[in-house]
């Protein structure tokens, strides 16, 4: 009612974003390495017939799952190194940690994807003499990977966001500058505001591609 | 490699949990010779088959591949033990199988799915896998289709194209899990055409089939089963003409109305 917007501010201070983006991005993209390819091997051991490589990845997942993330990052960066001796960098944990957390549920979509493939698929694979891991490959991977589309753009809108608790460690991300912003203009409703538009336009243009790739295998198949 | 029988099982068990789906199965195929399987649904058939070719690990007895025994190899001390996964897939590249569903690969097309087996399995240059690929589907009458996708095809074709793919990889004998079971009516006959064909040409098959005209027609030996045991075996007009046993008598008479 009585409060003046001015938004003006987020302009002149527009190269704060910028620095905090650049950050964001790093994070994610850390983060998100760390989490496909170790979703990816937990998935596929989570899809084991065999009991002793299951089992690990089994707890793994709902060890990550069943824990907060913020405890994680914490864990990480302060009680790790008093463990291990190993002491990563701000930014380095924080892409480990948030990492670590996404693998947990990468993983469950992997393994869901690699379940929803009709067994004859594999069969089929097998019938011609192709071995496991040619099967996997070529015929189940490829046509899972086109269901696990929708939830994994899914997944990673959630991870970008998640590169926000980086700043429980002080890491620059756009959360951070966006709160050093507000504590010098006290400005917090434009800075949010603007914070939560950035986000937004990081985040569609995986939402419309997914969309549109969605689309396209629909018609292959 | 020409000497000797193409298919032996000897003793088949295998059991689901507690179900015990095959209580010792023995047949013999010969090099060339077509053994049809009938026998209601549920009886084993598609269990045997899928043992033959190794994609149900067997409990008890032996499966051979002319020479090989499928699935399983002698340790030192003399008892047989699971065979690595590459012993495995090389003894069922020799085997096409031919499933109800076609199961072909709906992420690539038809030619691609033909030569998916001679490129990765065998090792061979795209190059030169297309050009026997394509003359497969010629002879199963999809050469006007070999850059559709399955989904854009009916079941008949994608049965064939199926039955193209098992070709593909040169096969010793071929097993057909009822190829036909899950087809139109209407379709049904284009895929038999295309069995008659390799029968004719002297491939070595085990078709378990519902279409008993077909199996009369195709077959050199007739094998019923029920209970996962063989009820009977013999020359076509044996069975269907003067079954020994009253359980087959039974079951023609049933699916023949």
């Amino acid at each position: 009612m009585g409060y003046n917007w001015y938004f003006q501010i987020v302009w002149d201070y527009r190269e704060v974003f910028f620095r905090g983006a650049e950050v964001t991005a790093e994070l994610t993209i850390g983060a998100l390495a760390i989490s496909l390819s170790l979703g990816l091997a937990l998935g596929l051991c989570r899809s084991s017939r065999v009991g002793f490589v299951r089992w690990p990845a089994a707890l793994y997942v709902e060890l990550f799952r069943s824990t907060p993330i913020l405890v994680q990052l914490v864990w990480i960066y302060y009680a790790l190194p008093i463990l291990s001796g190993v002491q990563m960098g701000n930014v380095l944990s924080a892409a480990v940690g948030i990492g670590l957390h996404s693998a947990a549920y990468v993983a469950e979509i992997f393994r869901a994807g690699i379940k929803s493939i009709e067994r004859g698929q594999m069969d089929a694979a097998k019938s011609i003499g192709m071995r496991y891991s040619a099967a996997m490959r070529r015929i189940i991977l490829p046509q899972a990977v086109r269901r696990m589309i929708p939830p994994f753009i899914n997944e990673f809108a959630t991870l970008i966001k998640l590169t926000t608790l980086g700043s429980v460690l002080a890491v620059n991300e756009l959360l951070h500058e966006s709160e050093n912003l507000i504590n010098n203009t006290y400005r917090p409703l434009e800075v949010y505001t603007a914070l939560a538009i950035v986000f937004a336009v990081i985040i569609f243009p995986f939402i419309y591609l997914s969309q549109r790739l969605e689309r396209y295998w629909r018609v292959r198949g | 490699m020409n000497g000797g029988p193409a298919i032996t099982v000897r003793g088949l068990h295998k059991y689901f949990g507690r179900l015990h789906v095959l209580r010792g199965i023995d047949l013999v195929v010969g090099r060339g010779e077509v053994l049809v399987l009938i026998g209601p649904s549920g009886s084993g058939k598609s269990t045997l088959l899928r043992c033959i070719d190794f994609l149900e690990e067997y409990d008890q007895g032996e499966i051979w591949l002319g020479r090989d025994l499928v699935g399983y190899r002698r340790n030192a001390a003399g008892r047989l033990v699971r065979d690595r996964d590459a012993a495995v897939s090389r003894v069922r590249a020799r085997m096409g199988m031919v499933f109800q569903s076609f199961n072909l690969f709906p992420h690539k097309t038809v030619l691609e799915n033909v030569i998916e087996g001679p490129v990765i399995v065998k090792g061979q240059k795209r190059d030169e896998a297309i050009p026997p690929a394509k003359a497969l589907l010629d002879r199963v009458g999809l050469s006007d289709k070999l850059h559709a996708y399955p989904t854009q095809l009916s079941g008949g074709q994608q049965q064939r194209a199926a039955i193209a793919r098992a070709l593909a990889m040169q096969p010793e004998a071929m097993l057909f899990d009822e190829p036909t079971s899950s087809l139109d009516p209407e379709l049904v006959g284009e895929v038999l055409e295309v069995m008659r064909g390799l029968a004719a040409d002297g491939m070595t098959m085990i078709v378990a089939t519902h279409e008993m005209g077909f199996a009369q027609e195709i077959a050199d030996r007739v094998m019923m089963i029920d209970h996962g045991m063989i009820v009977e075996s013999g020359r076509p007009e044996q069975i269907f003409g003067a079954p020994a046993q009253e359980r087959t008598a039974e079951f023609l008479r049933r699916v023949r109305h």
